[in-house]
């Protein structure tokens, strides 16, 4: 049997993927060693192999068949645009994509100014300016603490993850308007959903039947 | 200035043992197609923009390589072969009289985002069956998918079957707006089934129709799922489509190929042509198929002469790419045989070297080095 290989997204998506699994009976142990240097962790009954990667790199792995399976948000599937199948909604990582600023913004948003907006994704955030609110906008890629930028007046408004919201309110930032739902999402190469088939679609009904037992 | 001696990104070149690899490949999937009596044919690498345009349906605009000519004409590097075949065969041939097979092997270019891993050309070789409407023909080409992989060696792939119409006559009964139809195809097309489920249910359409759309995503794998899809529907389109699949797996038995065929209610191409099967092949060791093809009746009548046809275009790139992942192409080169000579023995070296090659055998003449 070939091995079926994983790909996570590093941090607390990884964290909660691998709980889901362990429910699913999907264990590796080794992954739960913290000082552990390795970069693949593998169970040998199973035949399956784990690694993690940074979110926007999930989506680069399953095209390429590097991995068969990868656990990413719906915000980097969205940004990065591959050929995947998005086979399952796995219910945790639960935010928003929003476009925040000062409540002063609210102007400017509502009359279709010409306005500048940050964003660590300008392929979701050009989506939603030019294809559905048909508003030009200049857009500003920045690589974290998006934040920062309407309150020192790089841009007027961001787009950006929302999740509870507190960071923009210390901020005095307020969620504008909403542009999509996100959540965590299992994603499959096309190739190996074909060829590993049954693995992959048992793998999946396990996955369905935790979610279930969750709700 | 810079001198610079690497390629540009997304070409490269190709050499030593990969390039006569590429070649012997090449020659065994040629075989399979003369095989089959298909003709060849060569179509410019260039052709005008209106032969890859939108009404066509191949790729998108912006993925084309584009530039003009002297009267301002915007030309096109071929994005792929089926459109430029067909305009040829609409004008050299008569496929409404006598059906026509025609095969060819060249390179393809287009424009795709950088550093993804992708090449921008690559070479494909294929076959398109023009003018013949029958299920036969439809096998047929599943059985040349089937023998071309066989023939370049590989044991373990499967050719995935899929057939438009179910899902066209489907989306016909369900009456959506274009841009709601756009929204559900790349749903189906990304397998994503609960994305389906919350698309179709703010949708005004009848239960049935939910049920079957929700279902599409999942609706692949062996056989049964034939037996599936004729459950789900009564509209008569999409029940032929199933009829069309199951005559043809019929005679997919004649050539004793079924094993490896599967189908896939949910396969919808990017390419908008493709009007009733289409199919992929895929193995071990490339995340992307080897093989993409199907049946494009409408894409003659672009070109002023109406006529059914079907076609699939391999990946010679790929398909190399699975071989060598799976250790399945031998190492050893054909070395040719060397004779060194000196200049005073330079008639007979020649003259043995003469015989040999006439033999067919492979042979260097080499002057000896410290002659040199």
């Amino acid at each position: 049997m070939r091995y079926l290989t994983v790909a996570l997204t590093k941090g607390r998506l990884a964290k909660k993927t691998m709980e889901m699994f362990e429910k699913a009976g999907i264990t590796c142990e080794e992954m739960k060693d913290k000082d552990s240097r390795k970069l693949i962790f593998v169970n040998e009954e199973l035949k399956m192999k784990f690694f993690l990667a940074k979110g926007p790199d999930v989506p680069t792995y399953v095209e390429y068949g590097a991995a068969d399976i990868g656990i990413v948000g719906k915000d980097t599937i969205l940004e990065e645009g591959r050929k995947l199948y998005e086979v399952m909604d796995l219910g945790f990582g639960k935010c928003k994509m929003c476009v925040c600023g000062p409540e002063s913004a609210r102007e400017v948003l509502e009359n279709n100014q010409l306005i500048r907006v940050a964003t660590k994704y300008p392929n979701i955030a050009k989506d939603y300016f030019f294809n559905r609110k048909h508003q030009t906008v200049d857009l500003i890629k920045l690589n974290g603490s998006i934040e920062l930028a309407p309150i020192v007046g790089l841009s007027e408004v961001i787009v950006d993850i929302v999740e509870t919201g507190s960071t923009l309110k210390e901020n005095g930032l307020k969620v504008l308007e909403e542009v999509c739902p996100l959540s965590a999402r299992m994603v499959v190469n096309q190739v190996s959903m074909k060829m590993e088939n049954e693995r992959i679609r048992k793998l999946i009904d396990e996955l369905r039947r935790v979610l279930q037992e969750e709700m | 200035m810079q001198r610079i001696f690497h390629t540009p990104e997304g070409v490269r070149d190709i050499y030593n043992g990969e390039c006569s690899q590429k070649r012997k490949v090449q020659e065994k999937i040629h075989r399979v197609f003369h095989r089959y009596g298909y003709e060849d044919i060569e179509t410019p690498t260039f052709e005008y923009f209106e032969v890859f345009s939108r009404e066509v349906g191949t790729i998108p605009s912006k993925e084309l390589y584009k530039f003009f000519d002297r009267e301002g004409n915007t030309l096109v590097l071929r994005p792929d072969f089926t459109p430029s075949v067909s305009r040829a065969c609409a004008t050299y041939f008569s496929p409404d009289k006598e059906p026509v097979s025609l095969c060819y092997t060249g390179n393809t270019f287009i424009n795709n985002s950088s550093y993804r891993g992708h090449l921008k050309e690559t070479t494909q070789m294929g076959v398109e069956r023009i003018g013949d409407e029958s299920a036969d023909a439809d096998a047929e080409l599943l059985a040349m998918t089937v023998e071309c992989l066989l023939a370049a060696g590989l044991t373990e792939f499967q050719v995935s079957v899929g057939q438009v119409d179910y899902f066209k006559s489907l989306l016909k009964e369900a009456e959506l707006d274009q841009e709601a139809e756009e929204r559900l195809r790349t749903l189906i097309s990304q397998k994503n089934s609960f994305g389906v489920e919350e698309f179709v249910a703010e949708q005004k359409i009848k239960d049935s129709l939910v049920k079957s759309f929700v279902e599409i995503p999942q609706m692949f794998g062996s056989e049964d799922v034939l037996k599936k899809a004729r459950s789900l529907t009564n509209n008569a389109c999409a029940l032929e489509a199933v009829s069309r699949l199951e005559e043809i797996y019929e005679i997919m038995k004649n050539y004793g190929y079924e094993k490896y065929i599967s189908f896939d209610f949910g396969m919808l191409s990017k390419y908008q042509y493709y009007t009733g099967i289409i199919f992929q092949a895929y193995t071990y060791g490339t995340g992307e198929p080897m093989i993409k093809g199907g049946r494009y009746n409408g894409l003659m009548k672009h070109f002023g002469k109406p006529a059914a046809s079907i076609g699939f275009a391999l990946e010679v790139d790929n398909l190399l790419l699975a071989l060598s992942s799976q250790k399945l192409i031998s190492e050893k080169e054909d070395k040719p045989e060397v004779i060194e000579y000196e200049p005073q023995n330079r008639a007979e070296a020649i003259k043995e070297a003469q015989k040999l090659r006439a033999e067919g055998r492979s042979v260097a003449l080499r002057l000896k080095k410290e002659v040199r």
